[in-house]
């Protein structure tokens, strides 16, 4: 009995460790393919995302990715699955692999500091991509390439204040509670609505966990009880939700955050107005082309780099799908 | 055709271990056999043969109503006609008796289950057997003499050809069991067998024709019950005369140690008793089952709540609110119900052993195996329990050896009086003496014991002294020369006046 | 003494039922808008994924089981339709599918418990962060968007005022209702939760109704994966998050019992309303979510304390 359980499980083992790799060869078949482009590759590049799992992530992959194979860097992808232990160990395996450079997105802003501190002082290039540690410069990080969220949640805001002309009863689906760029863009909306007076929110913000099911519950008890004119989500997935709720061209404007297929499809539609684009590609192409040009031994204009954020409607989404 | 069942050169060897060998059975229909042995001895392995639970070793043969007989699992033997009652009890607590009853072979009308049918016929079998229950109450509701007898009624209605009936009578009333044998003659007049597993003696020569023992998972004879005696019976199974089933060692018997006044449980299952035991003295509390014994021991022990009742441990009055409060005062209490209440079935002797006098075990404070493995060792030897090592699962050994465990584990609290809930219940002849000497060396020390039994003659063989309780009351006391078995039946049965 | 008895367990019997009357009426005083055709329609629609999937794993938990991996079986099936239903097929093909992955989901579950012998929490604690694997991998991380208007039309649209997703959990109520009390199989799976060991004596294969429960639960994942995907028009791989959690707790709260054997179906269906009500009332009276996981644990807590000390009380 034993034995045999034994052996099933050394079967799973065998499968599972087939399968993954199976899984790494395609994609280290992808990175070394943007490295042999150009022969030799000058640099080994790695890229540690939060995690892998929606489209703005896939988004930073794909940018990083197109960027890696035009500068002719071999470049790896590692996904912290929202975990900073795990990604703290990934820093660590990054530099006794011998990677010159590694960019990251801090899973936890407090956290990651040290690790980033220990693989500086070896000598790799550490860049934050998508979000910064807090005092990251005090940790040897060289740069940080994000779109900053705050100027996110107040474009939104002002766009929506715009079109209702200042005044009207407005409601908030935000991500967890507690999410640090879901609460910096919550800042932005804020310093907005400051101005605002006449824009009231009529309910209490509601923690939609970034979910599209739940946002639509959520907004279709509101609108059964509300007299709503506009919907700021701090993402996409959210705003779709309550755009699903409301039905095309309601008359409410729904916002969102991101510029993902499902939100684009949605503004195409007229489910929701429009959406802040925090452009993921080009905050990890940036990212990679700070890396590039600090290991060539050149130096940056600025060790800040932000990524414009775009506002896409229906006007100027043909840009974008 | 002279036999129902035939089962010949059977045996079954588990790793390491020969549990049969070359063993045989033969039942005639229409006749109430007994399968005797020790703990042990391979009664229970041999009817699980028979079952389909386990399969036997190449070689021998079953041959049933004069065809060769092949089961793989106890659902084949229901429907060839072998229908058993085990000795684990098997309700399923939380549906009613009805679906217990036709549980695995519901009856059907259009594919769907015959809620009606089953409740008419749950009834009307009911109705027969004497039980006064509804068909729809939960089994839950029920006491463990009900459950059992439904258990009865579920083999009895598959309308086997051969019943096995597995320690039936272990937690039911005499009056019960009168109902019980009642049904038993009227299955045999029907033709059927039944094989009768019991540890009672008095029940075997009440009830069956004939008689084949096992020891040590060897076939050692069989005989007609009428050519038989209990010291045969007992030296056919232990292999030894046994002169004295029940040893009485002299004692000095003292002062009162232990009162408990005027006791009424909360929930009114006891009704104002007084009971009382003194140094030396081994006090029996007899009655039928639900006259309310373990609850009075349960309710002196704070498990609990009293409506009223005042306890005295050595003359000092305590007041319990949980069972930590009087076994600080070094009262003991030895459940019946051993694997609930009594042991941690998946822990060693040692952990066991150790889990109530934990703090005589402690070194620097800390929970120490050296001490604990020392002070078991000490009980498994003063105790005899069979048992390889201290380091055992408690849940391999068997029942007498697991209620050896349990009364070792309280001694090494010292305590000075000590309370036995049934504590032969389930187990063999030769462990069931054990128990008996070691009470007896317990009240030669000046500690006091007091003994619940269902067995009249157990109580009559240990105790200097049996309160009789009848339906919550204390329906009277009987001294060691006044004992005779009519005297507490006749309490036993008294009706509250 | 009897009725004293009865009058305990009737009170614990019913103590939702009386939680679930009570909410309804002060969320009415507090907000006449709860009580609104509109809303009501609403709570429907909000109440009937959770409500179907709460009614597999009924089947599991009745049967001495557990399953926490129906949300990531939901978002496997979800994406599946999604990639299906973009209009190339027709509809009975994401429907068809999303169902055979929940199936299939269940069964390695039902196996792996009944017959590899493993906790049923372990088991599907496995399958709940393997299929979410599975289900990201399929769609690399990102939403299936462009699901056809006819699949979307499937939770969207309504017969006689009332939304088809309602529809579709009434019927899941009316079937599982029936198989749990009127059939041999039904009966079958109390007993195996019941006692596993007696119900195995009395000749049940045991092993089959526990994996055919797992099945059930992950069948009805995948249909709820099929619906969920039409009502929020995308397929996400991270979808149903923590649904398991809802279900168990629709259960649980509906007064199944976690040791198994016990649990009627109205039970689980005021469960999985009382859940909805809860969030859509909370949500209504336009306060912060956070205190919807406050008032959902007390009632939990609540439901089962009584539901305990009914039973002891019979004891």
């Amino acid at each position: 009995m034993k034995m045999k359980k034994f052996a099933a499980l050394l079967t799973t083992g065998a499968l599972m460790v087939g399968m993954l790799a199976g899984c790494g060869s395609s994609s280290n078949a992808e990175a070394g393919s943007a490295a042999s482009n150009s022969g030799d590759s000058k640099y080994k590049i790695a890229l540690i995302q939060q995690h892998q799992t929606n489209a703005f992530q896939i988004a930073v992959t794909e940018g990083a990715e197109a960027k890696a194979e035009e500068l002719g860097v071999d470049l790896t992808f590692l996904s912290a699955d929202q975990d900073a232990a795990t990604q703290i160990s990934q820093i660590e395996q990054c530099v006794s692999e011998g990677y010159d450079a590694i960019l990251f997105e801090p899973v936890d802003p407090d956290g990651l500091g040290a690790a980033a501190k220990a693989a500086a002082d070896k000598g790799v290039v550490v860049i934050n991509i998508v979000s910064a540690c807090t005092d990251w410069e005090d940790y040897g990080i060289s740069a940080v390439s994000y779109g900053d969220n705050v100027t996110a949640g107040e474009e939104e805001m002002q766009h929506v204040a715009d079109l209702l002309d200042g005044k009207g009863n407005i409601a908030i689906l935000t991500g967890p509670s507690g999410d640090a760029s879901g609460l910096q863009r919550m800042q932005g909306y804020e310093n907005v609505l400051k101005n605002y007076p006449d824009l009231v929110q009529v309910v209490q913000p509601a923690d939609c966990q970034w979910d599209t099911a739940s946002a639509q519950s959520t907004v279709e008890s509101w609108l059964s009880a509300y007299d709503l004119d506009a919907i700021i989500c701090e993402n996409d997935g959210m705003a779709v939700g309550a755009g699903n709720a409301a039905g095309a061209n309601s008359g409410i404007i729904i916002t969102g955050v991101d510029g993902t297929p499902d939100g684009l499809e949605a503004i195409g539609d007229g489910r929701i107005t429009g959406t802040v684009s925090q452009d993921g590609a080009a905050q990890a192409a940036n990212g990679i082309e700070a890396a590039v040009t600090l290991l060539d031994g050149g130096t940056l204009e600025s060790n800040v780099i932000i990524t414009t954020n775009i506002w896409i409607d229906s006007d100027n989404m043909s840009d974008y799908e | 055709m002279e036999y129902v069942l035939e089962m010949k050169d059977i045996s079954k060897t588990f790793p390491g271990v020969r549990a049969l060998d070359h063993v045989q059975l033969q039942v005639k229909p229409g006749e109430v056999h007994a399968l005797m042995g020790e703990n042990g001895a391979g009664k229970s392995t041999l009817m699980k043969i028979l079952m389909g639970i386990y399969t036997k070793d190449d070689g021998g043969e079953i041959v049933f109503n004069g065809k060769p007989y092949n089961v793989s699992n106890p659902k084949e033997a229901m429907d060839t006609g072998v229908a058993m009652i085990h000795q684990e009890l098997n309700p399923i607590l939380d549906m009613t008796v009805y679906e217990n009853i036709f549980v695995g072979r519901e009856i059907r009308k259009n594919g769907l289950v015959d809620k009606k049918a089953e409740i008419r016929e749950s009834k009307k079998l009911i109705e027969e057997c004497g039980l006064h229950v509804s068909p729809m109450e939960t089994l839950r509701n029920l006491t463990v003499a009900q459950c059992q007898l439904i258990e009865i009624i579920k083999a009895i209605s598959v309308n086997a050809k051969v019943i096995i009936m597995d320690e039936p009578t272990a937690a039911i009333t005499d009056r019960e069991v009168e109902l019980l044998f009642g049904h038993i003659r009227r299955l045999k007049a029907s033709g059927v067998a039944i094989i009768y597993i019991s540890h009672r003696m008095d029940e075997i020569f009440t009830i069956c024709d004939r008689i084949s023992v096992y020891r040590d998972g060897q076939y050692i004879g069989s005989g007609d019950t009428k050519d038989l005696n209990e010291s045969k019976l007992i030296k056919m199974m232990v292999g030894r005369e046994i002169t004295d089933v029940f040893p009485k060692l002299e004692s000095q018997i003292g002062d009162v140690i232990f009162e408990a006044k005027n006791i009424i449980r909360q929930d009114n299952k006891v009704k104002d008793v007084s009971i009382s035991v003194r140094k030396g003295e081994i006090l029996g509390i007899g009655g039928l089952v639900g006259a309310g014994r373990s609850e009075l021991v349960e309710g002196i022990f704070g498990m609990h709540k009293l409506a009223s009742g005042e306890i005295y441990v050595k003359g000092e009055k305590v007041t319990v609110h949980s069972p930590k409060d009087i076994i600080k005062k070094g009262v003991a209490l030895i459940t019946e119900d051993r694997k609930v209440t009594g042991l941690n079935l998946s822990g060693t002797v040692n952990d066991n052993i150790a889990m109530v006098a934990i703090k005589k075990l402690l070194s620097n404070g800390l929970y120490s195996k050296t001490k604990a493995r020392k002070a078991a060792q000490e009980y498994i030897e003063k105790l005899k329990i069979k048992t390889p090592s201290g380091d055992q699962i408690v849940g391999n050994l068997s029942g007498g050896n697991q209620q050896k465990v349990v009364i070792g584990k309280w001694l090494l609290n010292d305590p000075d009086i000590i309370i036995l809930d049934e504590p032969t219940r389930g187990i063999d002849v030769g462990a069931k003496r054990d128990i008996y000497l070691l009470i007896g060396s317990l009240v030669q020390q000046g500690k006091a014991v007091i003994m619940i039994s269902s067995e009249i003659p157990e109580l009559m063989g240990v105790c200097d002294r049996i309160a009789v309780m009848s339906e919550g009351h204390l329906s009277g006391e009987v001294m060691r020369e006044d004992f005779s078995q009519e005297k507490i039946m006749t309490l036993a049965s008294a009706i509250e006046v | 003494m009897k009725q004293k008895r009865t009058a305990k367990s009737l009170m614990s019997e019913y103590f939702i039922f009386i939680i679930f009357a009570v909410l309804v009426i002060v969320l009415t005083c507090l907000k006449p808008s709860f009580i609104q055709p509109t809303n009501l329609v609403n709570i429907l629609k909000q109440a009937s994924i959770n409500g179907i999937l709460s009614f597999g794993m009924m089947f599991v938990i009745i049967a001495g089981g557990f399953d926490m991996s129906v949300g990531s079986t939901v978002a496997f099936a979800g994406i599946l339709a999604a990639l299906l239903g973009k209009g190339d097929y027709p509809l009975i093909v994401p429907l068809i599918v999303a169902l055979i992955a929940g199936l299939v989901v269940g069964i390695v579950n039902g196996v792996g418990v009944a017959v590899g012998d493993l906790p049923p929490f372990i088991m599907t604690l496995g399958t709940m962060t393997a299929v979410r694997g599975l289900a990201l991998l399929i769609c690399n991380g990102k939403p299936v968007t462009g699901i056809s208007s006819a699949y979307q039309a499937i939770a969207a649209s309504s017969i006689a005022g009332i939304p088809m997703l309602a529809i579709f959990l009434v019927i899941v109520i009316i079937i599982c209702a029936f198989v749990l009390s009127k059939t041999v199989y039904g009966r079958r799976v109390y007993a195996c939760g019941g006692n596993l060991l007696a119900a195995k004596v009395a000749g049940i294969n045991t092993t089959g109704i526990r994996i055919s429960t797992f099945a059930i639960a992950g069948l009805l994942a995948g249909f709820c994966g099929f619906l969920m995907t039409s009502r929020v028009t995308i397929g996400q791989p991270t979808a149903a998050e923590s649904y398991e959690m809802d279900a168990i707790t629709a259960c649980v709260v509906g007064g199944v019992s976690m040791t198994g054997g016990i649990g009627r179906p109205w039970g689980v269906v005021i469960g999985a309303l009382l859940i909805t009500v809860i969030a859509n009332g909370l949500d209504i009276l336009g306060v912060s979510s956070h205190w919807q996981k406050i008032v959902k644990g007390i009632i939990i807590v609540l439901a089962v304390l009584i539901d305990v000390k009914g039973k002891s009380k019979k004891n």
